[in-house]
């Protein structure tokens, strides 16, 4: 009898199971995902590893769980049916939004459609000014007409947002209460319940979000957890959310709008783990599959967040300052920046002569030209086999043939001919810039925030992560890169180094030199209470809950903020000033200047983490140190391509076992779910929790 | 052709994202609200010969205006430009703008040697004159509004110019904002030379040198191929603004000429009003901005943005006129020329490409600006800027409720706004009815109202596009006027376009945006496009038969296909087109009543 931690992690294509013992037993299973019904696969897969590994559904102790179901309802348009009832005067505030387009000089821009049309959003008489104060009393008739209404058009979800309802929610409230008279079953979200802070559109978008995902989330987890015991599983079902932290099924289900960005989390939750692990504080999490590359920073063991996401935003277009894409949901989530760069990303020569790579992409199927299934559009992948990083002849331990000649002839025509170049140095070529449009990412997340990348090592993963990490910490000064175990499938691990979180704020405005500490205390206990309440809710002791306090700040008259750590202990003064000082501080090094120190600093907002830890150990360390199944290859050599310098050398070819033993590069690691290139003169080891460890040579310049 | 393309990719990559970082560290830190919500900054990198190689992506309007300043501050400064030197100006008579723009220079050396420069350009809060934000379109003559500052050095040899400080502390309203946003465009220029150098560490300052100008000339193969696409000819459009608010009722004429041959295009504005009295006169730097903003508009999205694209679009305009102003010209409100220049250019490009190009949008920026003193004497001052609705497109829709092409500004809270200052806001919500029909609708603007909560206060508006309407293509109609209204004491009165008076307690002032231009025969509008438009509510069912002859049955409601195409037939019939007009200014009568 063994306890088993199990994450799920479910993908577009492919839904990744990872079990893991307290033994240090690790277990991984990827099954097709059934589009429709995700739960079928993943109670099929959960049944072939405990019928393989003799494992009994009682020994499975704790479900962890990332979903795209939300953002695909969101993305493909298929949430419930929605309405929206608003402020008279104001229900075009959905759909205007802010104004602004994500891209410039674009004339086809198509701004997306509002997850509620326009006959569907009905106003009601009321206003609350913004002291709270009741201006127009709530025309409760209307109300009633406007649900009434709504419910003869099919809605099955409605979302409530009138204007300044985040400081007096009673008419929100009221309106609860009608229509839990008229229809009880009713999903009803109230934006001064989802999110009750201070801008009308970011906190309507929010709610209608909230409200037009819930059915969908609801049904989805009640039928996952009937499947799960049905098959004798009772454990308890603790889902990801976008801000890296667990919640339970219960509450997910109720704001679904945590849970949107549920699956990228993951894998940087599980980036912290193994950098803890190998004892790195700061990282860059580098995530790179077939279409896009995703990165986040780590600092001092802690996830950087965003207090905003565009849910099917679609990739960054090299610039963060350019917002207006996708759907606005204004949540903590873990800061992400993607690009459209992945294995099956198209290369193709522009009209000024110049090599691009994507963002269209070739996607699995038909795939690069070397799949052999009708590609025919050279990719990222056909210049990597061309290069000899990738083995010629099959991918995925076998299971994928490959046909490195037609790769190979399909770059020589497309791109080395018309540039006049090699095969050899078109296929570099390719692979640098592809490399510099990641680094665009990375710059991101890192030195656009202040901070200096050479400072942080690199955990890469994801299919093509391992791949091209080496030549992106060569570019950026990096020196230290972590390959974690099952780089493939990683992101189901990443599952299990979690916590159940609770994030929670208020807005306060108001300088610092003036603010009432005993004040702040108080807005503080509040949202430790809460925090308190629900972690006690979910079943955690007073002693197995965590606080983690902080503020908000910027010079007043500056419209955004830097979010600084409170210290523990009751606040004074001195606290205060201390924390004045640490704002500016942090100006400093994010954007390399600070104001005097007669310049007032404002409090905008308090923040509240409560993080609930397992009784089951989340340590890092855990369960990585098993071997990695391996997948037969003989250790053997392979020509592979360093560009003009070093040229075509002969490269080792292992599997991360062999790694036990130090090796001086060029390798090549091949694994089940991925391959890691070691460039000459790095070296790579495999360290005591199982992953692979290069170090490259010392640089000191950073470009990109 | 580049030596080495991969190279040349590599270092655009890293010249671009230097130049991004620049404009984060401005937007982040900014103390101005037009400069957070209208992105009313720049940031760019010029080689050591004060070549544009890499601009970051933030207003459009900018596009043509740092080459300008660039030249003025070699110009001025030739042969004294050492390390540790930065330089500054405004006026608009010597490379800048308008006033509140202030552009920074700083020279980036290496090993002692000039290797590029980094330049930034901010619309500051506040730089002095006749009124706060320094932004009033009534002003006569460029005295009247604020504190010139010709291209001088603001830091010499690393010391920095006491003088020049004082300088503007005494003459502007809030310093330390001004201040502010100067220390962030320091900062940027820090970002990018420390980002120049290591490049220069990279590659050595020569490739360094070289590569920038290969970048340029990369730019300008795509942009001569793209141009090349286009057919050769001669197009002309004129456009006009109402009237500069000084004059009243008095047209302001502008005209433009495109001449497009083999893979180059030459902008002409001879033709165009002479400069006015009001200060909505442009510099050439902006006529500049507005013509390549619309050009831009029909090359590839990833031309990068230097003097390659501008070596083979030349823009001219006659001193003297509205589009190229003299002393002692007004300027500081020119941004509604400019997003007339961009309407007009849209305009001869249409009939150059007509698969391309979107019919007339709102007309830009309405600027409404209400100030006074509160009970306890503190001043306070709400500016909003507003636009709404892109014209119909040959292929779809205009947007409904989307920033003008020319500035991609993003609108302000309500809910904020109503914490901050004494006004209530009654609606903001799409108008029915108002935008031009065609088989591509313009888009819809919006309604806003403001009821003023204070004693008193002064109320300044500029808009347009009420005499001339936004105009509709190729059988599109064009949008509604744009309307502004004052609600006082139960009794409602129109305002004129561009005005400034006293409002009082309870008074609520109504802004309509015009609505944007049809893009083809509205009777070739797919009827159950109609039928949409009519339940969202943003057409009338009688204008549903009126503008596109779709007669619509009631319960339930839906398209009566076989009345709708007799209604169509007839309307046809009655207008009789002799062919498809290219251009509409006014509705057709097309009334079926």
């Amino acid at each position: 009898m063994a306890a088993f931690r199990v994450g799920v992690d479910i993908g577009g294509t492919f839904t990744d199971i990872a079990f893991l013992g307290e033994d240090g037993r690790r277990l991984t299973k990827k099954v097709s995902s059934t589009v429709g019904d995700y739960a079928q696969a993943i109670v099929e897969g959960l049944s072939e590893v405990m019928r393989d590994a003799r494992i009994a559904p009682s020994e499975i102790v704790e479900i962890l769980h990332g979903t795209t179901v939300a953002s695909n309802a969101i993305l493909e348009r298929k949430g419930a049916m929605t309405g929206l009832i608003t402020t008279r005067g104001f229900r075009d505030v959905l759909e205007i939004r802010t104004l602004r387009m994500p891209r410039l000089y674009d004339l086809s821009w198509e701004k997306p459609a509002p997850l509620v049309p326009r006959e569907l959003r009905l106003e009601v008489d009321e206003r609350i000014n913004a002291a709270g104060e009741v201006v127009r009393p709530l025309a409760e008739a209307e109300v009633e007409e406007a649900l009434e209404r709504l419910l003869r058009q099919g809605v099955e979800a409605v979302a409530v947002a009138f204007l300044h309802s985040y400081s007096n929610p009673a008419h929100e409230e009221r309106v609860k209460t009608l229509a839990r008279r008229i229809a009880p079953r009713l999903v009803l979200s109230l934006s001064s319940e989802v999110l009750p802070e201070i801008k009308e559109y970011e906190r309507t978008s929010t709610t209608v979000i909230n409200a037009y995902v819930r059915p969908i989330v609801e049904t989805y987890l009640s039928r996952l957890e009937a499947a799960l015991k049905e098959i004798g599983i009772a454990a308890p079902l603790l889902l990801m959310q976008s801000n890296g932290g667990l919640m339970t099924a219960k509450a997910a289900a109720l704001a679904p709008i945590h849970i949107i960005e549920s699956g990228p989390a993951a894998g940087v939750v599980g980036a912290r783990a193994v950098a803890q692990a190998s004892g790195v504080s700061h990282a860059i999490s580098f995530d790179m599959g077939g279409t896009t590359a995703k990165a986040s920073l780590i600092e001092d063991g802690e996830l950087t967040r965003a207090i905003e996401i565009a849910v099917g935003g679609g990739v960054m277009v090299g610039s963060r300052l350019l917002s207006g894409a996708g759907y606005t949901l204004k949540v903590p989530a873990i800061d992400l920046a993607e690009i459209g760069a992945g294995g099956g990303s198209i290369l193709w020569i522009d009209t000024g002569g110049a090599l691009q790579i994507g963002p269209q992409s070739a996607g699995a199927s038909p795939g690069p030209v070397a799949y052999d299934r009708g590609g025919s559009e050279p990719t990222l992948t056909d210049a990597a086999i061309a290069l000899g990083y990738l083995n010629p002849r099959h991918l995925v331990g076998g299971a994928l043939k490959l046909n490195a000649e037609k790769a190979k002839s399909v770059i020589a025509e497309r791109i080395a001919a018309p540039l006049g170049m090699s095969l050899e140095e078109a296929a570099m070529g390719a692979y640098k810039i592809a490399a510099s449009n990641m680094i665009r990412a990375l710059k991101a997340v890192s030195s656009e925030r202040g901070r200096d990348p050479r400072r942080y090592a690199l955990v890469a993963f994801g299919g093509s992560g391992p791949l091209f990490a080496a030549a992106l910490a060569e570019v950026l000064g990096l020196r230290r890169i972590l390959i974690p175990p099952s780089a493939g499938v990683f992101s189901s691990f990443g599952l299990l180094y979690s916590d159940v979180e609770y994030h929670l704020s208020k807005s306060r405005k108001a300088l610092l030199k003036m603010l009432d500490s005993a004040e702040l205390e108080g807005l503080l206990g509040a949202l430790e209470s809460e925090a308190r309440r629900r972690l006690a809710e979910d079943g955690f002791t007073a002693e197995k809950m965590q606080i983690l306090r902080s503020a908000s700040l910027h010079y007043q008259g500056q419209s955004f903020e830097l979010e600084v750590p409170l210290e523990a202990g009751v606040l004074d003064r001195a606290t205060l000033a201390r924390l004045e000082e640490a704002f500016g501080r942090e100006h400093e090094t994010t954007y390399g200047h600070r104001a005097g120190a007669e310049e007032p600093v404002e409090l905008v907002t308090v923040k509240v983490i409560g993080r609930g830890v397992s009784e089951v150990p989340r340590s890092a360390a855990a369960g990585m140190a098993a071997p990695a199944p391996s997948i037969g290859i003989a250790q053997s050599c392979r020509a592979a391509y360093f560009g003009p310098e070093k040229g075509w050398l002969s490269a080792r070819v292992v599997t991360r076992g062999d790694l036990k033993e130090p090796l001086q590069g060029p390798g090549i690691v091949e694994e089940y779910d991925s391959t890691t290139l070691i460039p000459p003169g790095a070296t790579a080891r495999l360290d005591p929790v199982g992953a692979i460890r290069i170090a490259l040579e010392a640089r000191n310049t950073t470009i990109g | 052709m580049a030596s080495d393309p991969i190279a040349l990719e590599l270092f655009k990559n890293a010249l671009l994202s230097a130049a991004d970082d620049m404009a984060l560290t401005i937007f982040r830190t900014t103390y101005s609200g037009v400069l957070r919500d209208n992105m009313d900054y720049s940031t760019a990198l010029f080689d050591s010969e004060g070549a544009l190689a890499a601009q970051g992506l933030t207003l459009p309007a900018h596009l043509g205006s740092m080459p300008t300043a660039m030249a003025a501050i070699l110009e001025t400064f030739e042969g004294n430009i050492n390390e540790g030197d930065v330089f500054i100006l405004n006026d608009p008579f010597k490379g800048g703008m308008h006033l509140p723009d202030i552009f920074v220079f700083k020279p980036i050396f290496f090993e002692g040697r000039l290797l590029a420069y980094a330049a930034t350009v901010c619309h500051h809060t506040d730089v002095g004159g006749r009124v706060p934000g320094s932004n009033a379109s009534d002003s006569t003559e460029i005295y009247q509004e604020g504190l010139r500052i010709p291209p001088i050095k603001m830091f010499e040899g690393g010391r920095r110019n006491e003088t020049l400080f004082s300088l503007i502390e005494t003459n502007v309203r809030v310093p330390v904002k001004v201040f502010g946003d100067l220390r962030a465009q320091l900062a940027a220029s820090t970002i990018a030379e420390r980002s120049l150098i290591d490049l220069a560490r990279h590659y050595g300052p020569d490739e360094v040198s070289l590569l920038m100008r290969e970048l340029i000339l990369y730019a300008e193969r795509m942009t001569r191929a793209a141009i090349r696409e286009l057919p050769d000819g001669v197009y002309s459009f004129r456009d006009h603004i109402d009237d500069d608010g000084i004059d009243e009722g008095r047209p302001i004429p502008l005209v433009v000429t495109i001449t497009k041959k083999d893979d180059h295009m030459r902008v002409d504005w001879t033709g165009s009003s002479p400069q006015v009295k009001g200060a909505i006169n442009n510099t050439l730097s902006f006529t500049k901005s507005a013509s390549y903003c619309a050009v831009r508009s029909l090359l590839p999205a990833n031309i990068p943005n230097n003097d390659g694209v501008f070596r083979a679009i030349e823009v001219v305009a006659p001193p003297g006129t509205i589009a190229n102003c003299v002393l002692p010209a007004a300027c500081a409100a020119r941004g509604l020329t400019g997003f007339r220049m961009v309407d007009c250019v849209f305009g001869a490009l249409a009939k150059m490409a007509p698969d391309k190009v979107f019919a007339s949008s709102d007309g830009g920026n309405t600027c409404i600006t209400i100030g006074g003193w509160d009970a306890s004497r503190r001043p306070f001052i709400y500016v909003d800027f507003t636009c709404s609705a892109w014209g119909g497109r040959p292929d779809k829709d205009g947007l409904d409720g989307n920033s003008n092409i020319f500035a991609n500004m993003a609108s302000q809270s309500v809910e904020v706004t109503e914490t901050e200052q004494p006004l209530e806001i009654l609606a903001y919500e799409f108008i029915e009815d108002a935008m031009g029909p065609g088989k591509y609708r313009g888009g819809a603007p919006f309604r806003r109202d403001y009821r003023f909560l204070g004693e008193e206060a002064i109320l300044q508006v500029r808009s347009d596009r009420r005499a001339f309407r936004p105009y509709g293509l190729y059988g599109g109609a064009p949008g509604r006027p744009s309307m502004n209204a004052l609600t006082r004491d139960g009794e409602r009165r129109l305002l004129p376009t561009k005005f400034a008076m006293t409002i009082r307690r309870g008074d609520v002032f109504r802004h309509e945006v015009a609505g944007a231009g049809g893009w083809g025969d509205p009777l070739e509008r797919d009827p159950e496009r109609v039928l949409g438009d009519v339940k969202a509510g943003i057409v009338s069912k009688e204008r549903a038969r009126a503008d596109y002859g779709v007669v619509l049955s009631v319960e339930p409601l839906a398209v009566d296909a076989a009345a709708s195409a007799a209604l169509r037939e007839e309307m046809r019939r009655r207008r009789n087109w002799p062919e498809v007009p290219e251009v509409s200014w006014e509705r057709q009568a097309l009334a079926a009543e």
